[in-house]
């Protein structure tokens, strides 16, 4: 897969490029949560 | 080098010029110590990002990393994929969360404050602020030798000039502008790391034909890994090192580990959880984080390892030789040989930025560090005294000796300083932090004792065991005759995966067998608030 025989490598280039777009997602979804309601 | 002089000049000094603007712009918002420490806990979530991005990501990552990927091969993306979901996801939503909230709640403004109030110990935070301003100039000391290697391949300055006039523009700023300076001008830096790296990228996979022909071209060379690493395990570049080998010990557990875990203790990235006001910050600054590391550590593991396929095509020799044996100088032989004049100066901002970032934030933790939580807080017991001159002289100092680091320290050693850095701050704080966030019963007696537990062992190890950094240091066998007191595999084994268990179960086994703290403190800390969490 990708010209990596190795799925050891390939898993790896696939999770990076996974992870991050999780991140974006996250990020996006949780846009306006976790506003400070009162200030300590 | 082709690319002219004067116009590297300019770009250079009108960079310069932007970051002494921003740097200016942060002296002037500080006002009190909060500032100075944590931005006033109001920093924006897109310089949050970036900063905390282009912080973690310095020379040593592009070029160090990037290097040892050039000799090593595409396994490190494993480690590009660990600074992803620990160093991003897991930092900041895991531990970025309770960071910002119980340091706002104890009033805590360095890493080692969070930790010395926490468990209402002046003790731990002494002695973390102590071990940090000890150990930290080796990692600002590599992330100069990474920045300097460019320049002077590139501009053909003397390489300890390039160091000297980079320390001490950075130590301006950081000494006037506090936090707030390192985090503008971070994310100027970070913006342009982020554009060089994915340019870099780019025209990497154009220029050998396109993605998966870059790679098949890369899995076609196995055949050219040398005997010697061979021997060590290597199977080629697009192949992980057979399970258990030298090669793989060092790959799987003083690379990919050693900085994938030890991101999460790091006391100069943990402290920028606690520059915003609160966690929507942290929640729109993942979608920010993620995708800025994987053009970092991602970019630069595959353009390293691919650098291989350039070199053999161009030279016939693999990206090693092409270097001459130094790894530290395979992505700056790459660049200046295969890229276009124009990028060579982008990439030289992108590489100066990446050390600035990196830097900047070193000092500032390194002075806070011993200035705020050794002199301060650990032998005047809080009264501030001399705070302000000691913190000074003591950026001063530590820059000294990370300056003379660069200087002495051997080839082929970034990415491996690196990792020693990484997995002593691991074994050290990983334990007490992760206690004091998330386990009320952690108690300040096991806290103690998995720190002292966690530093000596990983210590021990490399002085005594790890054969790379034992032989070199030659105590060991200055007292007992030998290079290294195990034998076999243990030799190969990184501190990281002997120190920071032991030292967790230190703090597990310590804290239950010591009175808990009072409930009043533990109730301060976490507050109300944790029991909707």
């Amino acid at each position: 897969m990708l010209g990596i025989d190795d799925p050891q490598i390939w898993l790896a280039y696939v999770l990076c490029l996974l992870s991050a777009v999780g991140c974006v997602i996250y990020g996006a979804l949780k846009w306006n949560d976790g506003e400070e309601e009162e200030e300590c | 080098m082709a690319v002219s002089t004067p116009v590297l000049g300019v770009v250079v000094l009108v960079y310069m010029m932007i970051i002494f603007y921003l740097a200016w712009l942060g002296y002037k918002k500080t006002q009190q110590t909060e500032d100075y420490m944590v931005g006033g806990r109001k920093m924006n979530p897109y310089i949050l990002a970036v900063s905390y991005g282009a912080t973690f990501i310095s020379t040593s990552a592009i070029v160090g990393f990037g290097g040892a990927a050039g000799a090593l091969g595409m396994g490190l993306l494993w480690l590009a994929f660990m600074t992803i979901f620990v160093g991003v996801f897991l930092a900041f939503v895991v531990f970025g969360k309770r960071t910002r909230r119980i340091g706002l709640k104890l009033g805590a403004v360095t890493f080692p404050e969070l930790l010395g109030r926490r468990y209402q110990s002046r003790f731990i935070q002494g002695f973390s602020g102590a071990l940090i301003g000890f150990f930290m100039p080796l990692y600002a000391g590599i992330v100069l030798i990474g920045g300097a290697r460019f320049v002077e391949t590139t501009l053909n300055i003397n390489y300890d000039v390039a160091v000297l006039i980079l320390t001490v523009i950075v130590a301006a700023y950081v000494i006037t502008g506090g936090i707030i300076a390192v985090m503008y001008t971070d994310a100027l830096q970070g913006a342009l790391m982020f554009l060089g790296m994915a340019l870099l990228l780019t025209l990497t996979y154009i220029k050998l034909g396109g993605v998966v022909e870059a790679h098949q071209a890369l899995t076609n060379m196995a055949y050219l890994v040398p005997e010697s690493l061979r021997a060590g395990g290597h199977l080629g570049w697009t192949a992980m090192p057979e399970f258990g080998s030298p090669i793989w010990w060092n790959l799987v557990s003083t690379l990919i580990l050693g900085v994938g875990i030890g991101v999460l203790a790091q006391p100069q990235l943990a402290v920028r959880f606690m520059t915003v006001k609160d966690d929507k910050a942290l929640n729109r600054a993942v979608l920010i984080g993620g995708p800025f590391i994987l053009m970092m550590t991602g970019v630069a593991f595959t353009v390293g390892a691919l650098s291989n396929v350039y070199f053999f095509d161009k030279l016939g020799v693999i990206s090693v030789v092409a270097a001459g044996g130094n790894t530290d100088l395979i992505i700056p032989q790459y660049i200046n040989s295969a890229m276009p004049d124009i990028f060579v100066v982008l990439f030289m901002l992108t590489l100066l930025a990446a050390a600035m970032s990196t830097l900047s934030a070193q000092f500032h933790t390194m002075g806070t560090a011993i200035g705020h939580d050794f002199y301060r807080e650990f032998l005047k017991k809080g009264e501030l005294g001399q705070t302000i001159n000691i913190t000074r002289m003591s950026i001063a100092f530590t820059i000294l000796v990370s300056v003379v680091l660069a200087y002495i320290l051997p080839v082929s050693i970034i990415a491996t300083a690196t990792a020693v850095f990484f997995g002593l701050c691991a074994a050290s704080f990983l334990p007490m932090y992760t206690g004091a966030l998330f386990w009320k019963r952690m108690t300040r007696k096991g806290a103690i004792a998995s720190m002292l537990v966690g530093a000596f062992s990983s210590l021990f190890w490399l002085i005594f065991v790890h054969a790379k950094e034992a032989s070199a240091l030659g105590i060991s066998r200055a007292l007992f005759g030998v290079d290294t007191i195990l034998t076999g595999t243990w030799t190969v084994v990184d501190p990281i995966i002997v120190a920071t268990p032991l030292a967790f179960l230190t703090a597990i086994v310590v804290s239950l067998m010591t009175k808990p703290d009072s409930q009043e403190h533990i109730d301060r800390c976490f507050g109300i608030s944790t029991a909707t969490d």
